[in-house]
């Protein structure tokens, strides 16, 4: 689609939505009005970023250091003959960082194809195996190793949390890989994988959003990637301009963000002190 | 002096089973020997000791637990203080459970302290719905109708057949929640699906570690104060005036923070003597 | 290549926008759908892969033990709970007095024995590790390598000590005495002259020792020297701003990935 054409569609959908507001909006919850609009303006200006990446400009994404060790770390696993150990959380595939981890499972599995590395995936959800099976199996394919791939480099150990910290150790203490990586969704196991991790001498990277999380992580691990870079991470790794555009269209959704807070706390003195009679609180109200 | 900087050196760099054993001991002998540490109760613990003790009598309590044996020490201890509390003040407390490891903990408490400590009649004073599976569906299945959700309670009596059910459909007939949570579904989603939405009030008590993820709600004043971990319960333990588990734990932590923090302090003097001496040579 | 690529995009597309718009829209099925519906059907879903897991998990153990691999002893073990967990929970009650389903929580079931003498206690031991490792890593890794390191190592001083009653005993009289001695450490290091190290800390104790005499010595004042009060303090602002702005970060990026994700621009899932 080109420019003319997406800003004709654009044009549409905004008109249609004008026309459907004034025809008296029926069956829309008008208290959510701000946050539909607030959800079109976001959606657009990631698609805006998106279409530009693709048009061929160029966009500067900073290093990652986590996401530039991952290569190293399955270089090292490689020269020591010692397999990759990679865990995509411990939560199902409802949760977006565990899809972000299988995402990034896709590159790892496609070094891993390259260098012909061991990877062992432990997951704690069945649904996130078949997930990761299929990641991991097309990579392979890709690559054009698919010889080498076998359903049970990716494995179910439980769905109980601590029960698959104890199996993960377990599987760490015996094999001893020379990389640990963590991306995905973790909980109180984090600090028992890494720290086990670390016992062992492998380098550990870690991925999460998790908040509570990533202090632990930071401590005892390599590398960290925190909250947006495990999410920018696909981009990174697959350098495809279109993910890249999202990710400087979400830079600049935060730029918004920021001038929304501002703008609003200077309104909301202005009408503090008597002003002005609008209240930016109320406006912004979501219920 | 350079006898004392050597020493210091080794020491930081000791094997961690050397500091595994002394953790162990710091924990182990203050439960065998209690210091008797005095508790005084921080404002967020206040905030939810006074949310409750301003709520009407007979209020319709709904409390939900969400934990597991693994994080029972901390929770376990502030859910039977607020059940004390409850009771106490004569509310009628509904229990539901979006983990299910939560009901077995839920069914164990409401035994210990309404049935066997305040004498109270299952079904008129308490009731235990039980778990149900969904995450945040359970949540907005309350929100919406209680009754499609739950249609019998945890030990398979009907929900039409239980007395203290009757004008409770949704979420709103709640005067009050109280939300024992150790991660996920918890807290968080009971504000952004139930209370926030729907102004009832809330109040909540994590794990530590989630106290940062929640403290944000509360600061805004979406959730009516915070039990912060094992020393919330025991602030809320001193507050009723019924020292438990909370309590007797508050020894053990304290020592043992203080010598991780003596570890940490040890590891930064070594770090500098060497750095120092790197710099000198 | 439609079965394959074409239907999953479509798929997701439209489930995926359903469930977001569907938020905004005041129509009872669709509501349904939005709340419970969908949520339900992932429910479902996940319940019945419950059995690719755990016959994965059973061929994994039963080859280890069959091919007698390294460890195969403990795969037995994996076996054994597996099928006793089984045993409980669908064909031996222990109760004959209680009826199937909330047999899992009665008392007196063979179900409840395991999760109170196996299940909790193994999952408390796994848990309370983190004690010793929280332990270890800081004892590693909290080193004052620089400005920003030295802010965190003492904020989190504070906030250990300050979260538990032994830093509610604590003086503020004690901590300003602290400050003194450290503040003539950092003189001495700055102007290595002993003279003016001893000026500092003599002027630093009389003062303190004036003040504290004068109030009393009370044990909360002056506040901004009370760790209890200095840790709630840094929980309420520092830590709440950062946690805030991170929680922003995150949830931009899973709006990002998932806008993705309905638009069809991130395809992980089939492959591509």
């Amino acid at each position: 689609m080109n420019d003319r054409d997406f800003m004709i569609s654009v044009g549409g959908i905004s008109l249609a939505f004008l026309i459907y507001w004034f025809a008296g909006h029926p069956y829309f919850v008008t208290e959510r009005l701000v946050m539909f609009l607030t959800i079109m303006i976001f959606s657009g200006t990631l698609m805006f970023y998106i279409r530009k990446a693709r048009r061929g400009e160029d966009i500067f994404l900073r290093d990652i250091p986590g996401l530039k060790a991952i290569e190293e770390a399955v270089g090292r696993s490689t020269e020591m003959g010692k397999p990759v150990l990679y865990v995509p959380g411990i939560m199902d595939m409802d949760q977006v960082e565990t899809v972000a981890g299988v995402i990034v499972l896709g590159h790892v599995s496609k070094m891993t194809a390259r260098y012909e590395t061991t990877l062992n995936v432990p997951v704690s959800r069945a649904i996130v195996m078949k997930a990761a099976q299929e990641a991991c199996k097309e990579s392979y394919l890709m690559e054009g190793r698919p010889d080498m791939f076998h359903d049970d480099m990716v494995h179910y150990l439980t769905d109980e949390q601590f029960a698959f910290a104890a199996g993960v150790n377990g599987i760490m203490v015996r094999e001893k890989p020379a990389a640990c990586l963590y991306m995905g969704k973790f909980y109180a196991e984090s600090l028992i994988l890494a720290e086990t991790g670390n016992s062992i001498g492998a380098i550990q990277i870690a991925g999460t959003a998790s908040q509570a999380q990533i202090p632990f992580f930071v401590t005892a691990c390599d590398y960290t990637l925190i909250g947006e870079e495990f999410f920018a991470a696909s981009a990174y790794l697959s350098q495809r301009p279109e993910l890249i555009g999202g990710v400087k269209g979400q830079d600049m959704i935060k730029v918004i963000v920021i001038a929304t807070i501002l703008g609003g706390v200077l309104l909301r003195l202005l009408n503090d002190i008597g002003l002005i009679n609008f209240n930016i609180l109320q406006f912004l109200k979501v219920t | 002096m350079k006898y004392i900087s050597d020493l210091i050196l080794k020491m930081s760099s000791v094997d961690r089973r050397w500091i595994f054993l002394v953790i162990a001991l710091s924990v182990i002998l203050p439960l065998y020997f209690p210091l008797g540490l005095p508790i005084r109760p921080t404002p967020t613990t206040q905030q939810v000791y006074d949310t409750i003790d301003a709520l009407p009598h007979g209020s319709k309590i709904l409390v939900s637990c969400e934990y597991g044996p693994s994080t029972k020490p901390e929770i376990h201890p502030m859910v039977l203080s607020v059940l004390r509390h409850l009771f106490k003040n004569e509310h009628k407390v509904y229990v539901t459970c979006l983990w299910p490891d939560g009901q077995f903990l839920a069914s164990e408490a409401l035994d210990l302290v309404g049935r066997d400590e305040y004498g109270l009649t299952y079904g008129e004073d308490y009731v235990l719905l039980g778990f149900r599976p969904g995450n945040e569906a359970v949540v907005k299945g309350i929100v919406s109708d209680i009754r499609k959700l739950y249609t019998i309670d945890a030990k398979g009596t009907k929900v039409t057949e239980i007395p203290m059910m009757n004008g409770v459909n949704r979420f709103e007939d709640f005067d009050f929640l109280f939300s024992a949570s150790a991660g996920y579904p918890g807290t968080i989603e009971w504000v952004q699906y139930a209370a926030d939405p729907t102004n009832v009030p809330m109040s909540t008590g994590t794990t530590s570690i989630q106290v940062n993820e929640v403290m944000p709600y509360v600061a805004a004043g979406q959730v009516q104060g915070i039990l912060a971990g094992m020393p919330g319960a025991a602030e809320y333990e001193a507050l009723i005036g019924v020292p438990g588990i909370g309590t007797s734990g508050m020894d053990a932590q304290s020592i043992a923070h203080l010598v991780i923090v003596l570890f940490i302090v040890l590891g930064n003097v070594g770090y500098l003597i060497e750095r120092n001496r790197s710099k000198k040579y | 290549m439609l079965w394959k690529r074409h239907i999953p995009i479509l798929i997701v597309a439209v489930i995926g926008s359903l469930t977001l718009f569907g938020w905004f829209i005041d129509e009872p099925n669709i509501k349904a759908f939005v709340n419970d519906d969908a949520t339900q059907w992932f429910d479902i879903l996940a319940s019945f892969a419950i059995f690719l897991g755990g016959f994965n998990l059973l061929k994994m153990q039963l080859q280890k033990v069959l091919r007698k691999k390294q460890g195969w002893q403990y795969s037995l073990f994996a076996i054994g709970g597996f099928i006793l967990a089984i045993i409980a929970g669908f064909f031996y009650k222990g109760n004959p007095d209680v009826a199937w389903g909330t047999h899992v929580t009665a008392d007196g079931t063979l179900f409840k024995w395991i999760f109170m003498y196996i299940f909790a206690p193994l999952g408390a031991t796994m848990f309370a590790l983190l004690a010793f490792f929280v332990a270890s890593a800081s004892y590693r890794a909290f080193r004052i390598r620089n400005f920003e390191a030295t802010l965190l190592l003492v904020s989190g001083i504070i906030i250990m000590i300050g979260r538990v009653p032994l830093g509610s005993s604590i003086s503020s009289w004690f901590i300003l005495y602290l400050l003194v001695l450290i503040g003539g450490i950092a003189i001495n290091s700055v102007f290595k002259n002993k003279q003016y190290t001893a000026i500092f800390v003599s002027v630093g104790i009389i003062i303190v020792t004036s003040a504290g005499s004068s109030m009393g010595w009370p044990l909360d004042q002056p506040g901004i020297f009370y760790l209890p009060h200095l840790q709630e303090w840094i929980y309420m602002n520092p830590n709440v701003a950062g946690t805030r702005s991170i929680m922003m970060g995150i949830g931009l990026g899973i709006f990002a990935t998932s806008i993705r994700y309905i638009l069809g621009i991130e395809k992980s899932y089939i492959g591509e």
